[in-house]
């Protein structure tokens, strides 16, 4: 006991320095841990993933290729859709139908395979084609 | 716990101390090793008055340097006890009395008035309450039918001094308190932190099982990782198409008509058919402004545009 008085003040350095070692240890551990989750499969990535899949693996895109037919009269379109892929013609479109056409592909999650504007006197020929 | 140890009454005539108690003694110095003064002063705390301590033993003491000082608030005045503890150091080793088992160090002045009769030191002298002060008399002079007493635990002041551990110490108290408060600090800003860090941790490992368990096909790595780059190269692809398809539709303007656009996957060509030279030149600014190759039709103002992907 009184050994260990004649020593207190290097005890309570002591003390203080391991728990300082023990905050350190267990910070350093703490933050290791978090970057192996981020060395794996970090968060945002997986997060970047689903926002891509959302976009480009839509489940209802066919509906929604399927209003591109309504936009105009059905007597200016040609519609043929097999499968994924469709093929169309949107034919004597005045110039406000020729842009919601165009926006509205824009718009639709699909990869474009050709998308060709001719202007033919005073109205324009679509010919679009996607697969998704 | 301080109190219920031992009580050494500290004298200059006193035998040696043969044994000591395993936990250690306190001691009660007399008025041999130090030096008292009152005095009302206007100070409310004791740090102040431990201040301006050394200024008051000026004339009394010799050596005020060598001196430490204990100050005590009284009713109306402070009580100033100026000790030399390198002198008190030496004469306990003297008796027997190692600094180290020493826990507490007490000023007889500190307990005036449980000084009700006189306490004997040794056969010559005695201890009095002299008008309040503690004071050393010969017993000579003492009244014969005064009965003496005899100091004990009970005389224990609540507070007093400790004498740091015999030079054997390789750190003073100051230094220790201030380096073990500088560590514990250090030590709290590092649990702080890692509980922050701990708790983002656990908050992102949570949404990440949670998104995980909406997309169960997204639990392999290497599903993943397919998945990922699939999207990633027909996202890159399908946004650069949609970007030249908006940068071409802002080169419609007054007196510049599109006549003929074709994206595909590997290209894309525009013609547009301006009103005059300086809306083709106005075109062909903006298409090298984006990078975009531009050629003139011959016969006319009409400009071609075209670029890969």
């Amino acid at each position: 006991m009184i050994q260990l008085k004649r020593y207190k003040n290097e005890l309570i350095v002591g003390i203080a320095l391991l728990l300082l070692l023990i905050a350190l240890i267990y910070k350093q551990g703490v933050v290791s841990g978090q970057s192996d989750v981020s060395a794996g499969t970090s968060l945002q990535e997986l997060k970047e993933v689903i926002a891509l899949k959302k976009v480009w693996g839509d489940k209802k895109i066919t509906k929604k290729v399927d209003k591109l037919k309504t936009i105009v009269s059905p007597s200016k379109v040609k519609w043929s859709k097999k499968s994924k892929k469709l093929t169309a013609s949107f034919l004597n479109l005045s110039n406000q139908e020729l842009n919601r056409v165009i926006i509205k592909i824009m718009n639709l999650a699909v990869e474009i395979q050709k998308l060709e504007v001719k202007k033919l006197g005073a109205s324009y020929h679509v010919e679009f084609k996607c697969k998704w | 716990m301080e109190n219920t140890k031992e009580l050494i009454l500290i004298y200059k005539d006193m035998n040696s101390v043969s044994s000591i108690p395993a936990n250690g003694v306190n001691i009660m110095l007399t008025p041999q090793f130090y030096t008292i003064k009152r005095e009302e002063l206007p100070v409310k705390y004791a740090y102040q008055a431990k201040r301006i301590a050394p200024s008051l033993f000026d004339a009394l003491l010799e050596d005020v340097q060598n001196h430490k000082y204990f100050v005590v608030k009284e009713e109306n005045s402070w009580l100033f006890i100026a000790y030399d503890v390198e002198k008190i150091k030496t004469f306990l080793e003297q008796k027997g009395i190692e600094l180290a088992q020493v826990s507490k160090v007490y000023f007889a002045e500190q307990v005036a008035d449980l000084f009700t009769a006189p306490v004997l030191l040794g056969e010559k002298e005695a201890l009095v309450n002299l008008n309040g002060t503690i004071t050393v008399l010969p017993q000579i002079v003492l009244n014969p039918d005064e009965k003496p007493i005899r100091i004990n635990t009970s005389f224990t002041p609540k507070k007093g001094v400790t004498f740091e551990g015999g030079g054997k110490s390789f750190l003073a108290t100051t230094e220790a308190y201030t380096l073990a408060s500088v560590f514990v600090l250090f030590a709290i800003i590092y649990f702080v932190e890692a509980s922050r860090y701990g708790g983002e941790n656990e908050a992102q490992v949570q949404e990440m099982q949670v998104l995980l368990e909406n997309y169960p096909s997204l639990q392999s790595s290497y599903a993943r990782k397919s998945i990922s780059d699939k999207y990633r190269i027909i996202d890159k692809k399908e946004r650069k198409k949609r970007d030249v398809i908006k940068v071409l539709s802002h080169m419609i303007f007054k007196g510049s008509t599109l006549t003929s656009f074709l994206i595909d996957d590997k290209k894309f060509q525009a013609q547009f058919a301006c009103k005059d030279k300086s809306v083709a030149k106005k075109l062909q600014e903006l298409a090298k402004k984006e990078k975009f190759n531009t050629s003139k039709v011959p016969n006319g103002n009409d400009i071609q545009i075209e670029g890969t992907l």
